[in-house]
């Protein structure tokens, strides 16, 4: 589908004194912060004139609630207002508004809004071109993992000594819970983002998403909020763990509504970007590429977010009643009103849990798109990779109440919840033979993106492992709320996620950016991270183990040896990813410039040109067969079933 | 054109049958090895809880033992492949490698052998579960006993932001903050909370609840073995959460007798009778 | 040589931002900002325990912030009830402590009747207003000071829960505030250590289970203490 394609309005002429394109020529991210601020103190201003305490008769004590309440009422419009007015700013509404104008977009508005012939500034703007937005989901992810990165050396530091006053309880639990949403945020978009938008498109033959407007506005809105969770540690911080469990997230200072805002926003991006990617991806690959020969890329990206569709309203509904309890005075949440923590909780891992498989399938995904690559053999089973996918998606949404055995809510639905997810094992496993069949007896090119590969398969083990023992319904009892479940799921998000994120980068970044990886310091960058994970989280098994609870910012001194290590662990880390940074920005400016096809792969994102042109393909191409047709001269595909 | 030479090139080892081929024979000997290292560390994990102060937290130990032990053989294999194809599938020349590896895209035995074989695992695994469910004693909720267990003791258990308070209503609602207990007396924890939810916790019994305003639940426990331990509160609920914390001394009948009976003869002293008795 | 001095260059700059990051947050903090009251030594005492350091500590409870110990304009809550001087204290280890409180601020009924007790001083009791008492009427209290930790192998825990009762809000003092109960209790330190304590009775009024505000704040209702 042509970037071009719209209806055309009688009479429309392009027109370049059109004020309509004028104005939108001249918005970018500077008016999007300044009509931010404008619209954020314009609603202060007047929510604390509307929401103010009434009148009291004389001798009466004011409603209790009352002012902490109005408090809250205030925080949550002044964000609101924020958020509103950088849309407005960025150009999010010159669309609707001049299709309800009746002076719709013209061709040269959207050729504009697609990047034409603007350079850098393109990156700054509410620009529609997917492979503009992929870039800029990249730098927004890098930013959000340097930030949550801060954070967690920061915890860590804190974590050195058992008696530590480096940060004090409140700060403590606040970089706690902030460090936990920025990296589940993080690694939320960290794949679909960059990838699934600069590649997917390409790799289906598409000109761009269905969605080319709505894909700059689920970005734009992720940006906005960004600010507003920064400013929780200003407004007092939050108690709760990213969790944000209520009760306990209703007594919370006004930096909880910074929380409830943010996430707001971000199902709603979540939603957007979901609807965008299934809709491209089920209507815009290019004639041939029929079911069977789609990338399993493809399947990892819109099987994730197709399982966040339905899951993450669960996790909006749930910071709704949070404010509406901590603005309106309902008690969703208070047993004294009738209301219940249960309902929270319930409401809240309907969603957490379904939401790691969101995370791990798409870094997954990518990984198994790159092995064939890397091992030039096709990828083995690929009806088993996606019947595994379809059925971790599957099986997820049914688990949610392994986070919730000890919570007394429903025991004897234990043993439902036990068997559902000790049954992830299966599909999960089954993705281990994949890799393991791709890579068997294949020429292996151990690049930097297949040695993810291997770090993966190493951590993938661990984390998998650890979960069965959490799954296991007194062992769980014996783990839950202690540094044990910490360092399972950071095996999997860290050890699996985040490091199938960072083969995927080194993997595209000559397609994205059209230079190669400096793999000398990047190698050191990535094994620093890898060795410095083991270390931290071996450690933090052994505390977990010995009964150290989660989210402490002290603790008993027999867990000292455990802890030292696990920071000195954090702070390789910590080494090895600036290493890594200094790899993607010093490559980026002056790499080894990329052929178009330096890896010798055979999906289509790679058949065309580095740059990629404005719309992709000159013509859109036709396939006949899959892209996994390594190995054997280029003929028809056979089934061959020896060892 | 091919700088190195394929290990078991098809047309050398096509005669032979899988199990005989050079490749899988060498993954064998290094899964084997593995997995030898792997069973001889599994008792590390318990070893790390640290001391055992029930029956309970024994059986615990006992899973974690068995589920490290299952756990070898299969992450060997996975790393035995992984060792192996570095060692002898690997390419190191420049450029993309050339296009000779053999092209099977499926086989259909291992697929079936895979997925046959985790879901055999993974209902040894979950048997088990239900079978260690159903030893915990009744209280807990678990819905799985089998056994009538024999009367408890019962201690109410009140978390506050930030501290544990313990009441004995079997002895005339005497409280504590020090929960003390009878050895190798079955002993039922009705759980609540005056404010967020916390989680009661007793380290070494390997016992823990939730505990929700507005809902009482339960646990249950017996010690089995003189000594001091750590109750340590596992669910966060506000800055001090990280101290809510106390200890839980299990001593002989005789000498928690003895505490009791200190304990109701306390004669308040103060400005005016209690309105309310008890806890929370 | 160039690119090993840039790759030096973003480590310093990472390094330093986290640096930054966390020296302005430490410095920020409400444990960091507040400051510390010592229990003065009053020399040694003869107790059941043999011959011991004795130190006092003296520390006053208020209805509002305006009292002076949050700067002249009651600091960033002049409503929020407090604790004065502060709210982080440093004891003598292996010692005997009295503690003093003048309380200021009024009270009702406390929810969990637990803290009218008094809990782990020295003979189970405290004074009040001069009165040997062992628990006051869970109907007229005004705060608590409630003394606990991390639970250890190596130390025995340290607990104090002493409840301080409600000034008579008709009696008004001199200051603009009701005339405060003193009440003084006594307790040993065990080895150093760090410890914390906090009030018991929930006074964070609006927020759920009125233990938001300043129950939740360093510096007000919760604070450190310092073992050494």
């Amino acid at each position: 589908m042509s970037v071009l394609t719209h209806d055309h309005i009688a009479g429309q002429t392009p027109n370049s004194s059109n004020a309509g394109g004028m104005l939108l020529r001249r918005m970018n991210v500077v008016t999007a912060i300044i009509f931010g601020l404008i619209f954020c103190v314009g609603i202060h201003y007047i929510a604390t004139a509307v929401f103010v305490m009434p009148e009291i008769p004389e001798g009466q004590d004011p409603p209790s609630g009352l002012v902490w309440m109005l408090e809250n009422r205030v925080t949550l419009a002044t964000m609101a207002g924020w958020v509103l007015g950088f849309m407005v700013g960025i150009g999010a509404f010159n669309g609707p508004v001049r299709w309800i104008l009746g002076k719709d977009l013209t061709d040269e508005d959207l050729l504009f809004q697609a990047g034409k012939d603007q350079g850098i500034s393109r990156y700054f703007r509410y620009t529609t071109d997917h492979k503009v937005v992929g870039i800029q989901y990249l730098i927004i992810t890098m930013t959000l993992l340097g930030v949550g990165g801060t954070f967690a050396m920061l915890i860590r530091t804190n974590l050195m000594t058992p008696t530590s006053t480096f940060l004090g309880p409140t700060t403590y639990n606040t970089f706690v819970g902030m460090h936990g949403i920025i990296m589940i945020i993080a690694t939320i978009i960290m794949v679909t983002g960059p990838f699934g938008n600069f590649v997917l498109p390409i790799m289906i033959g598409a000109r761009d998403m269905a969605f080319p407007r709505l894909n700059a506005l689920s970005f734009w809105l992720i940006a906005s909020v960004v600010p507003v969770l920064l400013s929780t540690p200003f407004l007092g911080g939050m108690p709760t763990g990213w969790v944000a469990y209520n009760p306990l997230a209703s007594q919370a200072p006004p930096g909880m509504d910074a929380f409830v805002i943010t996430i707001i926003v971000f199902a709603i991006s979540s939603a957007i970007a979901g609807a965008n990617i299934t809709t491209t991806a089920v209507k815009m690959r290019t004639k041939g590429m029929t079911w069977t020969r789609t990338p399993i890329f493809v399947y990892g990206v819109v099987a994730s977010v197709g399982l966040a569709i339905p899951v993450f309203p669960a996790f909006m509904a749930s910071q709704v009643l949070s404010g509406l309890d901590r603005a309106a005075g309902t008690t969703w949440y208070d047993p004294a009103g009738g209301g219940s923590g249960w309902l929270y909780a319930n409401l809240f891992w309907l969603m957490g849990h379904p939401e790691v498989y969101v995370i791990l399938i798409p870094a997954l995904a990518a990984l198994l798109e790159l092995t064939p690559v890397f091992t030039r053999r096709p990828l083995f089973s690929f009806k088993t990779a996606v019947v595994a996918i379809a059925g971790i998606v599957g099986l997820s949404v049914l688990v949610w109440a392994h986070h919730m055995y000890v919570s007394g809510w429903a025991p004897d639905l234990g043993g439902p919840f036990m068997l559902t997810t000790e049954m992830i094992s299966i599909p999960t496993g089954l993705l281990f033979l994949v890799f393991i069949g791709t890579m068997w007896r294949g020429r292996i090119w151990t690049r930097l993106p297949m040695m993810a590969v291997y770090a993966m398969l190493w951590n993938f083990v661990i984390g998998g492992i650890t979960g069965v023992y959490l799954s296991d319904i007194p062992a769980d009892e014996a783990m839950h709320g202690s540094m044990f479940v910490t360092a399972h799921f950071h095996y999997t998000l860290m050890g699996v996620a985040l490091t199938g994120a960072l083969g995927a980068v080194v993997y595209w970044f000559p397609k994205m950016t059209g230079r190669m990886i400096d793999e000398k310091i990047g190698f050191w960058g990535f094994w620093m991270i890898q060795i410095g994970f083991q270390v931290t989280f071996m450690g933090m098994f052994m505390v977990g183990l010995g009964g150290q609870p989660r989210r402490v910012f002290n603790y008993s001194d027999m867990y000292t040896t455990g802890n030292f290590v696990s920071t000195m662990g954090a702070y390789t880390i910590g080494l090895g990813a600036l290493v890594f940074l200094y790899t993607i920005i010093s490559s980026w400016r002056h790499g080894e410039v990329a052929p178009s096809n330096p890896w010798g792969a055979k999906t289509l994102e790679w058949q065309v040109p580095t740059p990629v042109p404005l719309e992709n393909f000159d013509v859109l191409p036709i396939i006949t067969e899959d892209a996994y047709g390594y190995g054997r001269p280029a003929s028809e595909p056979k089934e061959g079933s020896s060892v | 054109m091919t700088d190195v030479e394929l290990v078991s090139a098809p047309q050398e080892d096509a005669q032979y049958a899988w199990w005989r081929r050079k490749d899988v024979k060498a993954i064998f000997l290094i899964w084997l090895l593995l997995t030898v290292i792997g069973l001889s560390l599994c008792w590390v994990p318990a070893h790390l809880m640290g001391e055992s102060a029930s029956e309970q937290m024994d059986e615990t130990k006992q899973t974690m033992t068995l589920f490290t032990a299952i756990a070898a053989p299969v992450g060997a294999f996975i790393w035995a492949v992984m060792i192996y194809s570095l060692a002898k599938w690997r390419y190191t020349g420049e450029g993309p490698p050339p296009d000779d590896a053999p092209e099977f895209r499926t086989n259909t035995p291992s697929v079936l052998v895979w997925t046959l074989g985790s879901a055999i695992l993974t209902m040894v695994v979950f048997v088990w579960g239900l079978l260690k469910i159903a030893a915990i004693p009744a209280a807990s909720g678990f819905g799985l006993q089998v056994v009538d267990a024999p009367p408890a003791m019962e201690i109410a258990v009140t978390g506050n932001q930030w501290v544990w308070n313990f009441t004995y209503p079997e002895f005339n609602e005497i409280q504590s903050d020090v929960l003390y207990l009878p050895v190798d007396t079955p002993t039922t924890f009705d759980v609540t909370s005056n404010d967020v939810i916390h989680s009661f916790w007793i380290v070494q019994m390997g016992v823990k609840v939730d505990a929700n305003p507005g809902a009482i639940t339960h646990t249950e426990v017996t010690p089995h073995k003189v000594g001091t331990y750590e109750i340590r509160c596992a669910e966060l609920c506000g800055i001090l959460h990280a101290a809510m914390q106390t200890q839980v001394k299990v001593v002989p009948k005789t000498e928690f007798d003895a505490w009791v009976k200190a304990k109701l003869a306390v004669v308040p002293l103060g400005p005016a009778e209690p309105k309310s008795v008890g806890g929370a | 040589m160039r690119r090993f001095l840039f790759l030096l260059l973003t480590i310093v700059i990472g390094v330093g931002f986290v640096a930054l990051t966390g020296t302005y947050f430490s410095r920020a903090s409400a444990n960091n900002s507040l400051p510390v009251e010592s229990a003065k030594s009053v020399g040694t005492v003869d107790t059941p325990r043999g011959k011991m350091q004795h130190a006092m500590l003296e520390i006053s409870s208020w209805p509002d912030s305006m009292g002076g110990c949050h700067g002249e304009d009651g600091g960033a809550h002049p409503d929020w009830v407090t604790f004065c001087p502060t709210t982080d204290f440093q004891l003598p280890a292996h010692s005997l402590v009295t503690i003093r409180v003048k309380q200021y601020d009024g009270g009702e009924l406390i929810t969990n009747a637990y803290f009218a007790k008094v809990h782990g001083t020295v003979d189970g009791t405290a004074k009040l207003n001069g009165a040997t008492i062992n628990r006051i009427s869970p109907d007229t209290v005004g705060h608590t000071f409630t003394i606990h930790g991390i639970s250890s192998p190596t130390q025995e825990d340290l607990f104090v829960s002493v409840p301080l009762m409600a000034a008579d809000e008709e009696k008004m003092g001199a200051n603009g505030y009701p005339l405060p109960n003193i009440v003084e209790f006594s307790f040993y330190t065990a080895g150093p250590g760090v410890y914390f304590w906090n009030c018991e009775f929930p006074c964070g009024d609006g927020t759920y289970a009125r233990f938001g505000g300043p129950m939740s704040a360093q510096g007000y209702m919760a604070g450190e203490i310092t073992v050494i």
